[in-house]
């Protein structure tokens, strides 16, 4: 039944095409593969821009990124100072599938990190937060605001990398555990969920970071997230001090699990 | 002689480090704080810092992204240390040109830099030019010039004043005429059009005339040169359509002209510019430097701060390779923007309410002070603080340390009514969630604060906002009795309260206050403004340039922005939404 309607119609294209000049015919058909063609290709390339092959090395001023950064590229030891650009290169994983990440260290510093968390989050595959165990009691709150900042970003929210907490400066005599570091700061956010949520919205009527943090209702736990989160302890400077190793092989442990 | 001196990267990693004789201590410590006080702050302007007893000189290397310190005593005047710098530098970038020129940053780890042979022999030859420059013996009388001249030829006389003048003239107009050839190509003619124009007019001693009949020029004998019907109408029209023909050519080629180099090969010149890898020189961002700088202080930037940060970015940007198609004008404008945000990003974290947690657990109140000129919205920006406070749950103490104003208690008292039937005592515990401390009219306002803090740690109060007078930042009296309330108080946070349409009085409000407050203080760590209330902020459009100027001057944040007189118009900063308003054409 539904033939009927068609085929009068099919029959009037099919005499169209017939009286047309087959130049004009082939010139068409050529036109529409270009256009085929080419929307495959776009489809490739955009899909294959949105790989996240980046580990971003985030956290305070002064814990000890790019000393990491450069003991997990090298193994040497290298006198730092305080970044202000990013430096990034390629990372070779210690696994069997030997898979390439590129390493990024973003500076810390309080007036450059959210641009150039902007510029990378998109990207990124794990994000690797460095925290200076040893005056971690003073700088709780320091951390856990940046800790919120990054974990109610509507972006790293939505790609869910994976969320290495990384206890650095462990050969210093007072720092703190892994255990101790990770209850301090559920503690803590569960604080800063509440006042977040309380700030004032900016100038312009828009409010920041519309996430909430975890279930509501419920205290505050990293298992909450829908991220994986580990947490981890090591040493950049290593026990030795400048010739010695340092003792970060539960970090690439886990850069290779990725 | 000196200290230490370093090479390290933009991203940190150090490449090579040399530590003078005799020196132990770490300089990690001194050329952080010159990255976190200076560059980070767009404060690149000048290119020496002091930190304690060192004084740091640095040099920043943007096509390689290098950054060069050098570090000595404060109390040596080394002369030589500018031009070691720059010799160090060049030597440095020729030598490792090839492992530096690799991308990412590996290059910076496998290669060692080995340059301390080379550099001591620079330094060798420093120390031994500046040794060697003897200062300069004074000439005697015969040597001078002034012995040479006649006497004849010093009496001044009026014919060769003029003459002198016109010669002096005349080489300031070749001059303008060199620098001008070079990049205003029609507009150059022009000028010297006008100049030979007016040289012809050489100025002749006057004649006695006697009194002649003034000519008009409208004025003509008879009206028949008026009418332009015939003849005399077609050539006026010829002429006005040639003269505009001249225009509209001028005008085509008038935005070819003002680009680098000039005439028609500026056209080119342009295009090659876009495509290609170019690095930026001082001339190069000039123009574009001057023309950002004027837009800052129209959006009401203050004036020095306009040209200490347009130095600042030209410091950042100079030698800076750019990557194809995009030009001078963009790389300038992207590097000001990033700038911008990043002077408006707070320095420390900035969390009212946890910070009031903080003090409620350790049983103490959280003391703000509110200090400011004047008519800036202190007392209706202090009601609006507490109302948020109080939609919190917190308790508000007010004190009322405005002692000289007429109505000032009376204003807090009717705000705290307000406040008290918005929130009324029953629904938070049958206690009034305000409560006003006030000692009346003429007494002491540090005594007054004093009091106000112990009643409220007697009642368990959470948050004290202590209100002051407006005052004069020229008003020393004044300014040392605000001095000696902080000083004494020690209030946990010490707000600014300054108004958005303010424009180069920021500067010297904030300078004036933080100078009072440091000085009048008696121990060494004295307490500075922590924060800025930007009030009055929608009575501007997008002249929001008070936000830059009152940041970059103090380097504290901005808390709170105040946009109306409700006590629902409190917000807090978005940089990014400033610096976009700001650098709207």
């Amino acid at each position: 039944m539904t033939e009927n309607p068609l085929e009068p119609y099919i029959e009037s294209l099919r005499q169209q095409l017939e009286e047309q000049d087959p130049v004009v015919l082939v010139g068409v058909i050529v036109a529409l593969a270009v256009v085929v063609i080419t929307c495959v290709f776009l489809k490739y390339f955009l899909t294959s821009k949105t790989v996240r092959s980046a580990v971003l090395l985030v956290g305070l001023c002064d814990s000890g990124k790019t000393l990491l950064f450069i003991r997990l590229l090298s193994g040497k030891f290298k006198r730092t100072q305080t970044s202000i650009t990013d430096s990034s290169a390629p990372y070779k994983a210690k696994n069997d599938r030997n898979c390439t990440w590129t390493l990024i260290d973003l500076p810390g510093h309080d007036s450059l990190r959210s641009q150039y968390l902007e510029k990378f989050k998109s990207a990124a595959r794990a994000i690797v937060f460095v925290v200076d165990s040893a005056i971690f009691q003073k700088e709780v709150r320091d951390v856990a605001e940046f800790l919120y900042m990054l974990l109610t970003d509507p972006v790293v929210y939505r790609i869910a990398p994976t969320l290495l907490v990384v206890c650095n400066k462990q050969d210093v005599a007072m720092a703190k555990s892994a255990k101790l570091i990770q209850q301090q700061l559920e503690k803590e956010l569960n604080t800063l969920r509440v006042t977040r949520s309380a700030a004032l919205s900016a100038q312009d009527g828009s409010v920041g970071g519309s996430v909430y943090l975890g279930k509501k209702g419920k205290d505050f736990e990293f298992s909450q997230l829908p991220m994986k989160v580990e947490f981890l302890e090591c040493s950049a400077r290593g026990s030795k001090g400048k010739d010695g190793d340092s003792d970060i092989e539960s970090l690439e442990k886990s850069l290779a699990k990725l | 002689m000196l200290d230490f001196f370093t090479i390290f990267s933009k991203g940190g990693i150090v490449l090579w480090c040399f530590q003078g004789a005799g020196v132990s201590e770490s300089f990690t410590g001194p050329v952080n704080a010159l990255i976190r006080s200076v560059i980070l702050q767009e404060r690149g302007g000048n290119n020496s810092f002091t930190h304690e007893a060192l004084s740091l000189k640095y040099k920043l290397d943007n096509e390689f992204e290098l950054i060069f310190v050098v570090g000595f005593q404060k109390i040596l005047t080394l002369t030589y240390v500018d031009k070691f710098i720059d010799d160090v530098q060049l030597h440095f970038r020729d030598r490792y040109k090839n492992e530096l020129e690799q991308k990412g940053a590996l290059k910076l780890l496998n290669n060692t830099f080995d340059f301390e042979d080379r550099f001591k022999k620079l330094l060798r030859e420093a120390e031994e030019t500046s040794k060697a420059r003897s200062p300069a013996p004074m000439r005697s009388f015969k040597e001078s010039e002034k012995s040479q001249k006649t006497v004849k030829s010093m009496i001044e006389t009026k014919g060769g004043d003029k003459s002198k003048e016109q010669g002096g003239k005349k080489n300031k107009n070749t001059k303008k005429e060199g620098k001008q050839s070079g990049c205003l190509y029609f507009n150059c003619i022009l000028f010297i059009m006008m100049i030979f124009t007016t040289h012809s007019k050489s100025p002749k001693p006057p004649k006695p005339k006697g009194k002649v009949n003034r000519v008009w020029d409208n004025g003509g004998s008879s009206t028949k040169n008026l009418d332009y019907s015939n003849k005399n109408g077609e050539t006026s029209l010829g002429e006005d359509q040639k003269n505009l023909e001249v225009l509209i050519f001028l005008c085509l080629f008038s935005p070819f002209s003002p680009k680098k180099s000039g005439g028609f090969g500026g056209m080119f010149g342009m295009l090659k510019g876009l495509v290609g890898s170019k690095s930026l020189s001082r001339e190069d961002m000039e123009p574009v430097l001057e023309k950002m700088r004027d837009h800052l202080i129209a959006k009401n930037v203050a004036a020095d701060i306009s040209s200490q940060l347009c130095e600042s970015v030209a410091k950042k940007l100079e030698g800076k390779v750019m990557g194809t198609f995009t030009t001078v004008a963009s790389t300038v404008k992207q590097a000001l923007q990033d700038s911008l945000v990043q002077i408006l990003q707070p320095k420390r974290r900035v969390d009212i309410l946890r910070d009031v947690m903080e003090a409620q657990s350790q049983r103490r109140p959280f003391v703000i002070t509110f200090c400011g000129v004047n008519g800036v919205g202190k007392s209706t920006n202090l009601a609006k603080i507490s109302y948020w406070l109080i939609e919190n749950g917190f308790s508000v103490l007010i004190a009322a340390c405005d002692t000289f104003r007429a109505g000032a208690v009376e204003q807090l008292r009717t705000h705290q009514r307000r406040l008290n039937s918005l929130h009324p005592p029953e629904k938070h515990g049958g206690r009034p969630v305000v409560q006003l401390y006030e000692k009346g009219y003429g007494k002491d306002a540090a005594g007054i604060a004093m009091e106000a803090i112990a009643y409220a740690r007697n009642q368990a109060f959470d948050v004290v906002l202590v209100d002051t007078a407006g005052r004069m930042q020229d008003n020393a009296p004044l300014m040392t009795a605000l001095a000696k309330l902080i000083a004494v108080n020690m209030p946990d946070l010490v707000l600014f309260v300054g108004e958005a349409l303010v424009g180069n009085e920021a500067v010297d409000q904030l300078v004036k206050f933080n100078q009072a407050l440091a000085d009048h203080s008696m121990s060494d760590k004295p307490r500075l403004i922590d924060g800025i209330v930007l009030t009055k902020f929608d009575t501007i459009d997008d002249k929001v340039g008070a936000a830059i100027s009152m940041t970059y001057i103090t380097g504290q944040p901005i808390v709170f922005v105040g946009t109306g007189q409700t006590y629902n118009d409190l917000r807090s900063l978005n940089a990014r939404a400033v610096v976009g308003a700001l650098m709207k054409a």
